[in-house]
C-alpha cells in the first residue's frame, strides 16, 4: 500500500499500550493509541485504519461491543484481541464477532510483531479484494446501462425494429414497429411471433431466415403492407449469430416507404404526360414531312412550303416545350440554383411590361403600370421573377380580347406584397379553374384554339412562387377576364 | 370523277387533321374533320361518312372509346368502320392491341401515329372493301 499502514491499540492498560507502540513503530507502522473503547471509536471514525488491536476486557464499552462497532465503521478493518484471560470460549466469540485472530497475554514482542504482519497482509488482501468486487459491480452496471441505452436508442428509432429467437418468440420490438405493423398484444411479453404479427408474408420470409442451414444466408428484402389500406412497408430480415456464426434469430427493420412510393408514381406519371406531349409535335413533323416526301403535293412548290413551314412550326413548339422542361427541372433542382438578392420587384416588372409592349400593340391590347401602394424590396432570385411575370403578363395578352387592357397593380399587407395582373380577356370557366396550374393543362374552347402553348407556363410560375414561399390565386369571370395574384413574403 | 369515299376524320391536333386530309384528298376520297368526339358524332349523324379516323386521345382521354362505342352501339352506324389511330400506346404505358380489346373498344383497325401516307391509305382501302363485301 503507498501510505503508511496505521493501527489503533485500545487498551487500558498503559503498559500493554506502550509496550505495543514500541514494539509496532520500531516495525514501521503509524501507530494510535486509546485507553478505552469510546476513544477508540472516535479514532476510528476520524481516520481509516488497517488494523485494531482491542483489549477484550475494558472499562465502559467491552471489547466485544467494540468490534462490532469498529465493522460497522469499516468491515475490512483487521481486529486482533488481545486478552488476559486467554479463554477458548471468548476468542471463539470474538473470532465469531469478526476479529480476525487473538492474542493471548501475555506476548512477546515477536508474536506482536508476526500476528500484526498476517493481520496486515489479510487486510490488503481484503482490500484488493473488495476493489475487485467493486470493479464487477461497475461493470455489470455499465452492461446494465449498455443495455438500456441500447434500448433507448431503438426506441427512438423511425424505422421498426423486431427481433425474434429461434423459438419464434419476439423478443424485442420499439414503437415504429407496433405502429407500422399495427402489432397486437405487444403487453404481454414472450409469446411465439405471429400471436402479434398479423402479416403473414413477414412471418414466412422470418421462417425462412430462422430455418436457413446456410452461413452465408445474409438478408431477405421485400415489400409488405400492414393491412390492406395501410401504409406500404420495407421490411429487411437478417439472422443473428453468435461469436461463433451460429444462428440466434432474426432482426427486422422496417421502414415506411409509402411516401416513396407516391412520389414514384407522380414521376411515372409526370414521365408518361410528358412523352406524349414530346410526341404529339413530333409526329406532327414526321406527318408533314411524310405528306411532303411521298409527294403528295405533285409539283406544286408553294404547296410544299406552305407544309414544310406548318412542320416547322410544330417543331418550334416543341423546341419551347423542351425549355419550360428545362425550366421546371431546374426549379424543382431546388435552392442551389436560386441566387437570392433584395429585388425591387415592380422593377423587374415593369422591364417585362416593356419588353411586351410591342406584342401588346401587335394584339390590340393596351398594357400599363397602375402600381397603387409602392412595395418595399424584398428577397428574391431576379431570373426567377422575370420568368414568373413574363408568364402572367404573356398569358394575360395572349388570352385577351381585341381592344382589351392589362393591368399590373400592387398591394401590401404586414407579410406579403402583392402584385396582380389584371386582364380583360376571355376569363376561365369555374370548371378549369382548379387545375389551371396543372402540367400540361390547357384550357380548351373555341376561342383558346390557334392561341400556342406547352401548357407549363402556369406550372412554373406556381413553382417559382412556391420556392419564393409565397403564393399565388386567380380570380376568373368567363369573358370579363382574370387576376393572377403573386404574394410573396417580405420583411417589415 | 367518282369519289371513292367519304371518310370522317376526328382529332384534336389540327395538324393531323390537315394531313390526313390532304394524302385521303389526293387520292380521291372525300373529307370530312372534325376537332372532338362530340363534333364527330353530329358529323357522323348529318354526313353518314362510309369510314371514320379517329384520334383517341382528344380533349378527354377517353373520348375516342366513348366515340367508338356510340357508333358502334347504334344500329344505323355500327357498319361505318372505324379506324383508330392513337399516340397514347407507349407514351402512357397502357397498351393495347385488337385481339385483347378490340371486344370493348370496338373498333375495327388500329394504327400507331406517326402514320405513312401508303400505310393509312392502305389501312383505307381494305376496310372499305371489307365494308362493300359485308354488304
Amino acid at each position: 500500500m503507498n501510505t503508511q499502514t496505521s493501527i489503533l491499540v485500545v487498551d487500558d492498560e498503559m503498559g500493554i499500550r506502550e509496550g505495543c507502540r514500541r514494539v509496532l513503530a520500531e516495525e514501521g507502522y503509524d501507530i494510535d493509541l486509546a485507553e478505552d473503547g469510546a476513544v477508540g471509536l472516535r479514532r476510528v471514525r476520524e481516520k481509516p485504519y488497517d488494523l485494531i488491536l482491542v483489549d477484550l476486557m475494558m472499562p465502559g464499552i467491552g471489547g466485544l461491543d467494540l468490534i462490532k462497532k469498529i465493522h460497522e465503521i469499516d468491515p475490512e478493518i483487521i481486529v486482533v484481541v488481545i486478552t488476559g484471560y486467554a479463554t477458548i470460549e471468548t476468542a471463539v466469540e470474538a473470532t465469531k464477532r469478526g476479529a480476525y485472530d487473538y492474542l493471548p497475554k501475555p506476548f512477546t514482542p515477536e508474536a506482536l510483531a508476526v500476528l500484526v504482519k498476517r493481520g496486515i497482509e489479510k487486510r490488503e488482501l481484503r482490500l484488493e479484494a473488495r476493489r475487485l468486487y467493486q470493479e464487477r459491480e461497475q461493470r455489470l452496471l455499465e452492461l446494465a446501462g449498455e443495455k438500456s441505452r441500447l434500448r433507448s436508442i431503438i426506441g427512438c428509432m423511425a424505422d421498426g425494429v423486431l427481433v425474434t429467437n429461434l423459438e419464434r418468440q419476439l423478443v424485442l420490438w420499439n414503437a415504429s414497429a407496433v405502429r407500422m405493423l399495427k402489432l397486437s398484444g405487444t403487453d404481454e411479453p414472450g409469446k411465439a411471433m405471429d400471436h402479434y404479427i398479423r402479416n403473414r408474408a413477414l412471418i414466412e420470409s422470418l421462417e425462412q431466415v430462422l430455418n436457413s442451414k446456410d452461413d452465408g444466408f445474409s438478408m431477405i428484402s421485400q415489400e409488405i403492407r400492414a393491412d390492406e389500406q395501410g401504409a406500404v412497408l420495407m421490411a429487411q430480415m437478417a439472422p443473428v449469430r453468435d461469436e461463433r456464426g451460429r444462428l440466434l434469430g432474426a432482426v427486422t427493420v422496417i421502414r415506411d416507404i409509402t411516401k416513396l412510393k407516391e412520389v414514384e408514381k407522380i414521376k411515372s406519371q409526370f414521365v408518361s404526360m410528358v412523352a406524349h406531349e414530346l410526341r404529339s409535335p413530333l409526329a406532327a413533323i414526321e406527318g408533314w414531312l411524310g405528306v411532303v416526301l411521298s409527294g403528295e403535293a405533285g409539283g406544286d412548290e408553294e404547296q410544299r412550303r406552305t407544309w414544310l413551314l406548318r412542320a416547322k412550326e410544330r417543331a418550334n413548339s416543341l423546341l419551347a416545350l423542351v425549355k419550360d422542361l428545362l425550366e421546371i427541372n431546374k426549379i424543382e433542382a431546388g435552392k442551389v440554383a436560386q441566387k437570392m438578392e433584395s429585388v425591387q420587384v415592380i422593377d423587374v416588372v415593369g422591364k417585362i411590361v416593356e419588353f411586351f409592349k410591342p406584342e401588346a400593340e401587335r394584339q390590340h391590347v393596351s398594357l400599363q403600370m397602375n402600381p397603387s401602394v409602392p412595395l418595399p424590396a424584398i428577397q428574391a432570385d431576379v431570373q426567377d421573377m422575370e420568368k414568373l411575370f413574363t408568364n402572367l403578363v404573356s398569358n394575360a395578352i395572349k388570352y385577351n380580347v381585341e381592344n382589351g387592357s392589362v393591368t399590373i397593380e400592387t398591394s401590401l399587407d404586414p407579410h406579403f406584397v402583392g402584385i396582380h395582373v389584371r386582364d380583360t380577356g376571355i376569363g376561365i370557366a369555374p370548371a378549369d379553374l382548379p387545375r389551371i396550374f396543372d402540367d400540361f393543362f390547357r384550357v380548351e374552347t373555341k376561342r383558346t384554339d390557334g392561341i400556342g402553348g406547352t401548357g407549363l407556363g402556369l406550372t412554373i410560375a406556381k413553382k417559382i412562387v412556391d420556392s419564393h414561399f409565397g403564393h399565388i390565386e386567380v380570380e376568373s369571370r368567363p369573358d370579363k377576364g382574370s387576376t393572377f395574384s403573386v404574394y410573396l413574403p417580405c420583411k417589415k | 370523277m367518282k369519289p371513292r369515299g367519304k371518310i370522317l376524320l376526328v382529332d384534336d391536333d389540327p395538324d393531323f387533321l390537315e394531313i390526313h386530309k390532304v394524302v385521303l384528298h389526293n387520292h380521291g376520297y372525300d373529307v370530312l374533320t372534325a376537332t372532338s368526339g362530340r363534333e364527330g358524332l353530329e358529323r357522323v349523324r348529318a354526313e353518314m361518312p362510309d369510314l371514320v379516323i379517329l384520334d383517341l386521345m382528344m380533349e378527354k382521354h377517353d373520348a375516342g372509346f366513348s366515340f367508338s362505342k356510340t357508333v358502334k352501339t347504334d344500329p344505323l352506324f355500327r357498319k361505318i368502320p372505324i379506324l383508330m389511330v392513337t399516340s397514347v400506346a407507349e407514351a402512357t404505358g397502357f397498351r393495347f392491341s385488337l385481339e385483347e380489346d378490340g371486344y370493348w373498344m370496338k373498333t375495327d383497325d388500329f394504327l400507331e401515329k406517326p402514320v405513312s401516307p401508303e400505310v393509312l391509305l392502305e389501312r383505307v382501302a381494305k376496310l372499305l372493301r371489307q365494308r362493300e363485301e359485308g354488304h
